[in-house]
């Protein structure tokens, strides 16, 4: 009875959770300045969430550096469903300049499914929060499909 | 025929749904006004109920280190009390249930959803849960004393010479003599209570158990889905609950004559409440530590209800 | 006939005491059979006195060796029970048998378990005798035994560091207690010429000389010792925790309700002083200090036993407070609260007592996770920590309701501000109970199960029974307290007040009022704020509730279940990504914000509870003094 409610409101409510896997913080100040006045992402519901069980959108900087790549895996495992993977930057999309380092394990591809990338080096923040709603939207096509 | 009223007020008004609703919605309020005072738009005002409906269609993941019983069974635990606290609050002239010591009874039920929160953090077996629900439980030993001193000083004015914790005999007192918040005497408790709210839902600066950045959500770090969004529900109840109270005990005396207008004037009140003791503190301050936190509270506030108390006592 | 029950029961359990020593002592079988028949008899005997005594309203009396008072004195001992000596035979009664049963399993791995039940046997026997007795040195004699079976029973385990020193502080300050109780009675005897209770009680009655007044005083700190008010409470931290549980579970059970009890009986019924201002105050302050000081040094405690013991004084100052009120309110609510603290402090203690049996350890830094393995140890603790924090729907919240509205209504009739700073008191205590008990339960049960403890299992049945029966009677008392008021707290609060009857009944009809003494009749007290409309709001909420959450997360349930994998990240406790080690937060980690804004008080605090056996005569003799010159000085 609830279903549609439910449904609609998983687009409406996205939560986010940040990994940084060796990011230079570039992404990640980016990232925060969505959440101020100037681009205030809250209007469209999201808002930072401090583990990852309380996530529905992961946002996944940096590189993966070989020291974090257990834990991101770790982490990303915690996640409960729906969940949609957004990695933002260029870093976890191809690597960026640090491909073919000894320490890095880009990309982001191989250790978990990508909904959305957001590239750049830093994406302007106008950039995340299309990606970000893009991910509201597959978040809610997935609450379907699990309900189904 | 009073099965039916009764199902009517615990379901409907002014119980679970009532209670719900207009608790998200404050919620709602609440961070609309945060987000304007910070020059933002910010969420909609129905934004906590889309956030409780997420929840609801989230997986419900129990680590394995928990407790399986208490950590399901503690947002119920909570939610029942909240929702029958509110029964207990007379909205004007029309109280649901009363008896001859509703002040008690609420003291004790209010303390039911913290405990909640406590034994749900802590059955999870995590460390981070471990030290929120520390700082919940000095929280609530914090607040609990001036609140304390707030109860008495209301039950002893509207008393007279005798006491009175009822709920209908407060507001019938101040249908007679005129608003609390009309009373000079009353004035500082009225301070002391806009101060104990904030602390009691756990919002700024007064939520160091739920340090976000801090402990990773404290007492809430393993929930997800449909047992969180009872505990955020939770929170949004807290809200209306306490501004609720606080409208009944302090601006109990207004009688519109209409029984919807006194609804609503009453919503009103309590929407105000929330913007000024909750929103605009909110906004406007950073986190206290758990020991400047504690100290706060058992000095200014209480001394603020003691001398409420005092004022009561010798008569004025 | 039935008015041999009493002595019969003291008789048997004495009688007993030395059987088990003689025919049990290398004989398990045969002891537990002296000891559980010997304790099922005397409780079925006391049991079978509730229908005449509390529902008919009778009272017993019985002279030993048929010695009747020969024209007017009293020259023989006699037993005589009434509603209020009943109400507390009964609370000793239950407990000597549940500890008895309990025992059977808990101390089977000890040693010299003839020593053990003679022991017990005597401690039990003593105090039923001291309850039912209505003669002043009989009842001091029950204390003397009951005395030494403690300090004994205290120092079993003398293996064990620190319980030899336990009760050498029992007996030390024990023993002072008992003192000045003797010497109260001795000025009694030279006062009144009598030691019968009731005849003391005609005598005295609104003519307090000098010399009464100094009794009073006396026997007030002496049962102050006993019922562990504070300054008085210093030996109770150790001899609670060096005890075995079985015997830490009657000390706090029944020891200091027999203190209380004394207190009772001397203030109310032989004294009739409770109408007096300056003595109320004296004693309601008492209380305060004593529920205040107990709950604070609760908090920093590193040792389970030694928390449940600074409870046990602080809800005995509750107790204290309610009963020197002097109103049918005060002392229903403080009967009731004793009655629910023998509950429910007897199942925390056995709780413990389980977890010791289990670990062998009661430290709050070692221990954690135990709610896995020890589920219904757990489930029984939850019941006793919500009960003691006065949670509803469980008893104590009903009895400290009472007290609350008791010491209110006190306030604002007497207009002193005292009471309501009391009442203020009595609140923030009951918060501080409940944040002490989250403690327990964070670091014992709940939390990370350290590696030493994963092979724990539960307690024996034969420990559990006694845990489930209290924490069924836990439940029942505060369901269904209109019940327990009619039948039981009632009656012993109007036989308290009225002290006609009393008299009569020993002395003769016509005695009472001879020598001027007034009938007094009590009116039910009210309770109106519970009724079973309630009932329906919460059944119906909660199925709404549950309702809610079992639509929400219908489709997840399959996956709620598949959580025993070995270890699959996803039900892992979150630690930042890192892998989950061990780190319990518990025992001395929790409230630390607390404790660092109460640094100067608790340097304080600590500092007097030095350990040194000399400093704690030392406040004992203190606050006798303080007692005697209060009540010369302020006595009107």
């Amino acid at each position: 009875m609830f279903n549609k409610l439910i449904n609609d409101s998983a687009a409406k409510s996205p939560w986010l959770y940040h990994i940084n896997s060796g990011s230079c913080n570039g992404c990640d100040i980016e990232l925060v300045a969505c959440l101020t006045p100037r681009y205030d992402a809250e209007r469209f519901g999201f808002k930072l969430a401090g583990t990852p069980r309380h996530a529905d959108i992961v946002v996944v900087s940096g590189p993966i550096t070989s020291q974090s790549r257990e834990r991101l895996i770790r982490t990303l495992a915690q996640v409960p469903e729906p969940k949609c993977v957004v990695s933002l930057g260029s870093c976890p999309k191809s690597g960026n300049v640090f491909k073919g380092s000894y320490s890095v394990e880009a990309p982001l591809d191989n250790y978990c499914h990508v909904d959305v990338s957001v590239a750049g080096c830093t994406p302007k923040p106008e950039a995340i929060m299309e990606g970000l709603y893009k991910a509201a939207l597959i978040l809610k096509e997935k609450r379907e499909a699990m309900h189904k | 025929m009073i099965i039916i009223r009764s199902l009517f007020y615990i379901l409907i008004f002014p119980g679970v749904l009532f209670t719900a609703a207009f608790g998200l919605f404050l919620a709602g309020v609440d961070r609309k006004v945060v987000a304007r005072m910070q020059h933002r738009i910010g969420p909609p005002l129905r934004q906590p109920m889309y956030d409780f409906f997420k929840l609801l269609g989230k997986e419900t993941i129990i680590p394995h280190a928990a407790n399986k019983i208490a950590f399901l069974a503690a947002p119920v635990i909570g939610f029942v009390s909240l929702a029958l606290i509110m029964l207990f609050i007379p909205i004007f002239n029309f109280t649901a249930f009363s008896g001859s010591a509703d002040l008690i009874v609420i003291l004790y039920l209010i303390t039911i959803p913290g405990v909640a929160l406590i034994v749900g953090g802590s059955s999870s077996g995590s460390p981070y849960a471990g030290i929120g629900i520390s700082r919940e439980m000095v929280t609530m030993m914090a607040y609990e004393l001036p609140f304390v001193l707030i109860l008495l000083a209301v039950a002893r004015k509207a008393g007279g010479d005798t006491l009175a914790f009822s709920m209908e005999t407060i507001s019938k007192w101040q249908a007679a003599n005129g608003s609390m918040i009309a009373q000079w005497s009353m004035i500082p408790a009225a301070i002391a209570m806009l101060l104990v709210i904030p602390a009691e839902v756990g919002t700024q600066p007064f939520d160091v158990a739920e340090a976000e950045t801090e402990i990773c959500e404290g007492p809430l770090i393993e929930y997800s889905g449909a047992p969180l969004g009872l505990f955020k529900l939770n929170t949004a109840m807290k809200m209306l609950v306490m501004s609720g109270l606080f409208t009944s005990l302090f601006f109990g005396g207004i009688r519109t004559g209409f029984y919807i207008l006194d609804v609503i004037v009453f919503m009103l009140i309590c929407v105000a409440v929330t913007i000024v003791c909750m929103s605009t503190i909110h906004a406007v301050t950073a986190r206290l530590k758990i020991e400047h936190l504690f100290k706060f509270f058992w000095t200014f506030v209480s001394g603020l209800a003691l001398v409420s108390l005092i004022l009561v006592w010798c008569g004025l | 006939m039935i008015q041999h029950f009493p002595v019969l029961a003291v008789m048997l359990l004495f009688l007993a005491a030395f059987c088990v020593e003689i025919f049990g002592s290398h004989n398990a079988g045969v002891r537990n059979t002296i000891v559980m028949i010997a304790a099922t008899v005397a409780m079925v005997l006391i049991y079978a006195l509730i229908k005449p005594v509390m529902i008919e309203g009778q009272i017993i009396s019985y002279w030993m060796g048929n010695w009747e008072p020969v024209s007017g004195y009293a020259i023989g001992i006699g037993y005589e029970v009434d509603q209020l000596s009943l109400f507390f035979a009964l609370l000793v009664v239950t407990t000597f048998w549940l500890s008895g049963v309990y025992s059977l399993g808990y101390m089977s791995k000890d040693h010299h378990l003839g020593h053990y039940y003679t022991l017990y046997l005597m401690l039990s026997g003593s105090v039923l005798g001291l309850v039912m007795t209505g003669d002043i040195f009989n009842m001091f004699v029950m204390i003397e035994i009951m005395t030494f079976a403690s300090v004994a029973l205290t120092a079993f385990r003398n293996d064990n560091e620190g319980a030899l020193e336990a009760g050498f502080k029992y007996l030390v300050i024990g023993s002072m207690g008992s003192s000045f109780t003797l010497t109260g009675v001795a000025l009694l005897y030279g006062q009144c010429h009598t030691l019968n209770m009731a005849q003391m009680s005609a005598i005295l009655y609104q003519n307090l000389t000098p010399t009464s007044i100094m009794a009073l005083a006396l026997i007030v700190a002496g049962f102050g010792v006993k019922s562990y008010i504070v300054p008085f409470h210093t030996p109770a931290a150790d001899a609670y925790m060096a005890a075995p549980t079985s015997v830490s579970m009657i000390f706090a059970g029944m020891v200091n309700k027999a203190g209380v009890y004394g207190m009772i009986r001397v203030l109310y019924t032989i004294f009739n002083a409770m109408d007096k201002s300056t003595v109320q105050m004296l004693i309601v302050i008492f209380g305060a200090v004593t529920m205040f000081i107990g709950v604070t040094m609760a908090l920093t405690q590193h040792d389970f036993k030694r928390l449940l013991a600074f409870h046990s004084i602080s809800q005995i100052g509750y107790v204290i407070t309610a009963i020197g009120l002097g109103s049918a309110l005060g002392l229903t609510g403080g009967l009731f609260h004793a009655m629910n603290h023998t509950l429910f402090k007897g199942l925390l203690f056995l709780t413990a007592g389980a977890v010791l049996y289990a670990t062998g350890t009661t430290n709050l830094d070692k221990l954690g996770g135990l709610s896995k393995k020890m589920p219904k140890t757990c489930i029984c603790f939850l019941i006793g920590a919500f009960s003691i924090s006065g949670l509803p729907p469980f008893n104590g919240f009903v009895s400290k309701w009472l007290v609350y509205q008791a010491v209110y209504t006190k306030a604002v009739e007497s207009g002193n501000f005292v009471y309501a700073i009391v009442t203020v008191v009595a609140l923030v205590v009951s918060v501080m109970t409940l944040a002490s008990f989250i403690k327990v339960t964070q670091a014992v049960f709940f939390g990370q199960c350290p590696v030493e403890l994963k092979k724990t299992q539960e307690a024996p049945v034969s420990m559990l029974v006694p845990m489930y029966i209290m924490s069924a009677l836990c439940v029942l008392a505060g369901l269904f307290y209109p019940l327990v008021n009619r039948f039981l707290l009632h009656p012993a609060a109007q036989s308290a007040l009225n002290v006609t009857n009393y008299i009569d009944r020993m002395l003769g009809e016509g005695y009472a009022a001879n020598m001027g003494v007034e009938n007094i009749q009590v009116a039910p007290v009210q309770f109106s704020f519970w009724n079973p409309i309630v009932w329906l709001i919460l059944f119906v909420v909660i199925f709404v509730a549950a309702g809610l959450v079992i639509i929400g997360s219908k489709e997840e349930r399959g996956k709620m279940l598949q959580q025993g994998v070995k270890y699959d990240a996803k039900y892992a406790t979150f630690f930042s990504g890192e892998e989950e080690m061990f780190s319990q937060v518990g025992g001395s980690d929790l409230f630390w914000g607390f404790k660092t804004d109460w640094k100067g008080y608790y340097r304080v605090l600590e500092g007097l509870h030095s350990g040194i056996v000399t400093d704690y005569a030392v406040y004992t003799v203190m606050a006798t003094a303080i007692i005697t010159v209060c009540m010369f000085v302020f006595m009107r």
